[in-house]
């Protein structure tokens, strides 16, 4: 693997090591291991505590009454527990309207973003390929410079998009990071496995489906789990494109709501016009988007974790 | 390191333990390479299609930074001005100091937010306890889900007058600070949330790269005798290192394009000395005032400079560390 | 120009719309100063669906079932439902559907600079603050209105009825037309103002103050009878307590700031508003207020949501507020204080050192229309519709108050009521629909403007005693018109928003006690430096040229 043979260890390093512990036992922890790994659970337990709080906080919110709220006394219990915030938003049609469109666009975005990823980063990760020095600067350059807002605006409409589930999926499909990432994952495989597939008689396209994919679980999920993300939480396309309200995702609900509650309004007639909006509903609504990604994450984490096996267990 | 093959040639076509093919074949012609490559061509075609139509075609807009564009008006602008806007920011006294802040701004986020998640990941990794790890993971990942305005409006009531922080900092009897209004304070508010944010979140791609590091060499390792330490040096960064440098010279590209959203939301007028950034200022001149013309010649500005950056950032990561982009 | 590549149609529109602009500005230069409609492009043939007689006074009804498209900027408080019963009684009535762009309010100017940007907007473009039509009318893409209100009898009429001629004309761009049909209003509608804590008030023994000087010494009293308070935690960001104040002082400030410019009428020249004593003296007094701990200088950043929090929760006293936040405030603090434990009341606008002034204006926003229209052959009925909607008293009650008998109901003295089960902020609290979310009548998009006995027609008592007493105050005289022409424009905006940037961060350094008044000249200074004698000069020049 390239990146065992590019270990710097010269010198000090191992043989340095070895004069100084002559015979360490393979299994059992060294008192200054365990010093590290108690070091690491409480610094990790304070980030986890840090984390968490203002989420405890916006369920707590979620939970509590207006009054509480504006008193500012619900930290992380709710006072004046109710759920009426809960039962407006869940018997809202728009919410779920959003939901619904949501759940569309971020499925079939995420699978177009995946095909796409994959074949460009896979075929840009065999170094013997011609061309492809071209073809990656080619998609880098994309990352710094980009055409305004108009001139996107008029190819969407002029490739006829506009208002259509492809507006918001299409022009965000790649992301040249993720295609990064996923360049250097391919490119740290062992080519002898690919070989030898070769030698097998599969060609590039059985080789990438049988060999490289399976093996790629990991990397796989990671980006995945990137590109749902961000879908999931794209809101901008949407409100640029679309022109109908039964096809907003539920993004576009949020963010008029949140704007409703903190005023940024631009002047004084826009901002009597807005308001009154209940202080929790925000906290409600914020709930209830990022649950289905809480939920969903420990199955994805899980197939991670697997994916993290395989790939131990195949070399 | 044997030398085979020209200096300069070596130099652009051969990564450190680039397969044989390419020293073995370092000129095939185009269509020798198509009729042995075509399939892995083939996965090319709609993806190269798909940055053709949707990156590069809005892309001949920018033309508009040196043409008069109107709203309303042709997308391509109505007439030859040259570097009229070019010099008009030039001689804008505010844009230096919004570059300036940008530069500063910025450059910390990197220093701080680059390390941090790679450190989480690492002390991570030392957790055995499947369970906990898991839980870890999972709340770590949280703020990432949450938009920026809820973010910012958190940070808000933390850091104000009677806000937590303000109550710990009356602990120990001092006064009261306004965080919020005062401009000292901007730059630390937002690369600490900054931090908070996407330390977890960041943190994935290296768990991920960590499980590419072979079992065996741990092994070796430890029965070459190194420590926790030793191994994480020798053996644990090596192994996420193309990892590492792959993000650093994307940050390094990008480091100009500070979160717009937050800084918006954090900042106040009382805090535009230290607080106000390129994208926060083409957003009160440009875009809100539709001043499209000069807001472009302003990103195409920003955009040679992270282009520049990534590119000497992957060149000297190439010669130093032997990893690149390309 | 010619080197463009665009749709060959855009580029036609564009030249006519500027031959059309050559004719007014040199044969209809006098015509422009009238009430009636300058010359236009000839669209006497696009009579589709259009009335033959019609008047003020008529009910406009399409002879032919038409359709036009609209933005629309959708409220998070009312959201937009396509069976509102606002859009089947309009299409009923007038026989003309809609068929929306719909787009969040929270972000709708964005997308409608966008939409016409791009040359590609809906017919009508509701919401239109007076000045955002600027950036678009040098390309064309936007309707001179003012060349068609001969086929807008009702607007006509209000225009001259209500003596608004000189505030329209305050519209016209550098060729002599306007571009956007404002909200008109009979008279000027007050709105915000302070709102305060009359039992708090009462119990310091300080009577409600009437002037800032009387604000200030009340606030004093409140802070001996509570020391550990600060009295005033504003929202708002300061925006509007520097608006309302500004003008007490004679000056321009936070939401009212516009363009910065005040009117010196012995020189007959413009001034930059915040460079002058009349600006330092406004500085100097809430300055004052921020350091005897009377005024929280978190007023200026804090979010609403944080300000609301301490005035409803009584760790404040006084806040600033529109005609619909007390029932707002009173709700939550019935929750947090206790009903009967407190009382709250808007208070008259102060006044200042300048007199006993109100601000404002009496156009609102309004609408755009798209220079497509023109071409459409059902222009003449797309003019009379909207005459009708916006500027008939009958389309005006009709998007106020909805259909009688269904939604209200009128007495032989003509007062209407809302029905018993509809509610609107506040009036039939019993009401379990709401005539916004359930019905669609009194939104924004459609419903501003008008007579005042129309929009005293939906106050509360409380509100209307306010009205009331705001009547006594002498309004403040608009800026006399100064249109620049595309470039200026541009030059414009480039030195006045980074200036405003200056102007809005010194301001607070001076309020909150970061710099000293003592830097006053320095910072004078200092947005000379940063461009304020080349604005005067843009500014004054084209005032210049608007009076030759």
């Amino acid at each position: 693997m390239v990146s065992a043979v590019q270990a710097p260890s010269p010198r000090k390093g191992r043989a340095g090591a070895r004069a100084a512990k002559p015979v360490v036992s393979v299994v059992a922890d060294t008192p200054g291991q365990r010093r590290f790994k108690v070091f690491a659970v409480v610094v990790l337990s304070l980030v986890v505590a840090v984390t968490l709080y203002p989420f405890v906080n916006v369920l707590a919110q979620s939970f509590s009454d207006s009054a509480n709220i504006a008193a500012g006394k619900v930290n992380l219990f709710p006072r004046g527990f109710n759920v009426d915030t809960y039962r407006v938003v869940m018997s809202d049609r728009d919410f779920w309207v959003g939901y619904r469109n949501t759940i569309v666009y971020t499925v079939l975005a995420t699978a177009i973003s995946m095909v796409l990823t994959t074949c460009f980063a896979y075929a840009t990760s065999k170094r013997h390929l011609k061309g492809r020095k071209a073809f990656i600067l080619f998609a880098v350059f994309t990352m710094f410079f980009n055409g305004g807002i108009i001139p996107n605006y008029v190819l969407v409409t002029s490739l006829g998009m506009r208002n259509t589930v492809w507006a918001v999926v299409l022009p965000s499909a790649i992301s040249v990071f993720n295609v990064l990432v996923m360049k250097t994952f391919f490119e740290a495989m062992p080519e002898e496995l690919e070989e030898a597939a070769s030698i097998d008689g599969l060609n590039t396209y059985g080789i990438l489906l049988r060999i490289v994919l399976p093996l790629s679980k990991a990397v796989l999920a990671t980006m995945l789990l990137f590109y749902a993300v961000s879908h999931w939480n794209s809101w901008f396309q949407a409100f640029l494109y679309l022109d109908d309200k039964d096809m907003f995702p539920v993004t576009i609900y949020l963010r008029n709501m949140i704007a409703g509650v903190s005023s940024t309004a631009s002047s004084g007639a826009e901002a009597s016009d807005i308001g009154m909006i209940s202080a929790n509903i925000q906290s409600v609504t914020m709930v209830l988007i990022v649950l289905p990604i809480v939920c969903i994450y420990p199955f994805i984490q899980k197939y991670f974790v697997s994916g993290v096996m395989l790939g131990s267990v195949k070399q | 390191m044997a030398v085979s093959t020209p200096p300069a040639k070596r130099l652009r076509s051969r990564a450190p333990l680039a397969d044989a093919a390419a020293v073995r074949a370092p000129r095939t012609t185009w269509r020798s390479a198509l009729r042995k490559d075509w399939r892995l061509y083939s996965l090319l075609v709609l993806p190269l299609l798909w940055f053709l139509v949707f990156k590069y075609l809005p892309m001949a807009g920018n033309v508009i930074a040196f043409r008069r564009f109107t709203p309303g008006g042709s997308v391509f602008g109505e007439e030859w001005v040259g570097l009229d806007y070019v010099q008009m920011f030039i001689d804008d006294p505010t844009f230096w100091a919004v570059f300036r802040n940008t530069l500063v701004l910025g450059g910390l986020t990197l220093l701080v937010g680059f390390p941090a998640p790679i450190i989480f990941a690492l002390l991570l990794n030392e957790l055995k306890a499947r369970r906990f790890k898991r839980f870890v993971q999972t709340a770590s990942y949280l703020p990432h889900f949450m938009s920026i305005v809820i973010v910012v409006a958190m940070i808000m009531q933390l850091v104000s007058l009677r806000g937590t922080i303000n109550q710990v900092v009356g602990l120990f009897g001092a006064d009261p600070v306004n965080f919020i209004q005062n401009p000292d304070w901007f730059r630390t508010i937002y690369v600490t949330s900054d931090v908070w944010q996407t330390m977890g979140w960041g943190a994935i791609l290296y768990l991920a790269a960590l499980t590419t590091i072979d079992d065996s060499l741990y092994e070796a390792a430890r029965i070459d005798g190194a420590n926790r330490w030793q191994q994480t040096w020798h053996v644990t960064l090596p192994g996420i290192a193309p990892t590492v440098v792959t993000l650093l010279i994307l940050n390094i590209g990008s480091f100009l394009a500070v979160g717009f959203e937050k800084v918006l939301l954090l900042q106040n007028p009382l805090t535009y000395e230290t607080g106000d950034v390129i994208s926060t200022y083409l957003y009160r001149v440009g875009l809100q005032s539709n001043s499209f013309s000069y807001a472009t010649a302003i990103g195409l500005f920003e955009s040679l400079i992270g282009l520049v950056l990534v590119l000497s950032a992957n060149a000297v990561s190439r010669r130093v560390a032997g990893s690149s982009l390309w | 120009m010619n080197r463009t590549s665009t749709s060959p149609s855009a580029r036609t529109l564009t030249r006519r719309t500027t031959l059309a602009g050559l004719v007014a500005l040199t044969g209809g230069a006098l015509a422009a100063c009238g009430g009636g409609g300058d010359d236009g492009a000839d669209v006497s043939d696009k009579t589709t669906g259009a009335m033959k007689d019609f008047d003020a006074g008529t009910a406009f009804k399409a002879t032919a079932p038409l359709t036009y498209t609209s933005l629309f900027s959708d409220q998070p408080t009312y959201p937009f439902k396509e069976d509102w019963l606002f859009w089947t009684a309009l299409q009923e009535n007038t026989d003309v559907g809609l068929d929306f762009t719909i787009v969040p309010a929270s972000d709708y100017e964005q997308k409608r600079s966008l939409v016409v940007s791009a040359g590609d907007s809906p017919i009508i473009i509701p919401k239109t603050y007076p000045g955002q039509e600027t950036p678009f009318v040098a390309s064309g893409v936007v309707l001179p209105v003012s060349d068609y209100t001969d086929l807008m009898p009702h607007f006509r009429d209000q225009v001259e009825k209500w003596d608004l001629q000189s505030e329209v004309d305050t519209l016209r761009q550098k060729d002599g037309k306007y571009y956007v049909l404002p909200g008109l209003h009979e008279a000027l509608w007050p709105d915000y103002t302070l709102i305060v804590r009359t039992d708090v008030f009462e119990k310091a023994g300080v009577p409600l103050p009437t002037s800032w000087a009387e604000v200030e010494s009340a606030l004093a009293a409140i802070k001996q009878a509570n020391p550990d308070s600060i009295p005033f935690s504003d929202r708002y960001e300061g925006k509007s307590v520097l608006n309302y104040g500004a003008v007490a002082f004679g000056t321009v400030g936070g939401w009212g700031y516009g363009e910065g410019l005040q009117f010196d009428e012995d020189n007959d020249e413009f001034v930059f508003a915040a460079a002058t004593d009349e600006y330092r003296s406004m500085v100097e007094y809430f300055a004052g207020l921020v350091s005897k701990g009377l005024m929280d200088p978190e007023s200026f950043t804090q979010t609403d949501d944080a300000a609301q929090a301490k005035f409803t929760s009584g760790r404040s006293f006084v806040i600033s507020g529109n005609s619909q936040d007390p029932s707002v405030y009173r709700a939550q603090m019935d929750q947090s204080i206790g009903a009967g434990n407190y009382a709250i009341s808007k208070i008259i606008v102060p006044s200042g050192p300048a007199g006993d002034l109100i601000g404002g204006s009496r156009l609102e926003n309004g609408i755009m229309i798209s220079a497509k229209a023109a071409e459409r052959d059902d222009f003449q009925a797309l003019m009379q519709f909207i005459d009708w909607l916006f500027y008939s008293d009958e389309g005006r009650e009709f998007a106020k108050w909805g259909v009688e008998g269904t939604t209200y109901t009128k007495d032989a003295s003509g007062k209407r009521s809302l029905m018993p089960d509809i509610n609107y902020t506040g009036l039939n609290p019993a009401g379990t629909k709401d005539l916004r979310i359930d019905y669609g009548f009194s939104q924004g998009n459609f419903s501003y403007g008008g007579s005042t006995e129309l929009l005293h027609s939906m106050m509360s008592e409380e509100e209307l005693a306010f009205q009331e007493a705001m009547t006594a105050k002498t309004p403040v005289e608009p800026l006399p018109a100064h249109p620049y022409s595309q470039v200026e424009q541009e030059q414009i905006t480039l030195l006045a928003k980074p200036l405003q940037d200056f102007v809005d961060q010194s301001t607070l350094q001076f309020i909150t006690g970061q710099r000293s008044l003592a830097d006053w000249d320095a910072y004078v200074g200092e947005l000379e430096q940063r461009g304020s004698t080349r604005y005067l000069e843009l500014v004054n020049k084209a005032y210049a040229e608007a009076k030759a």
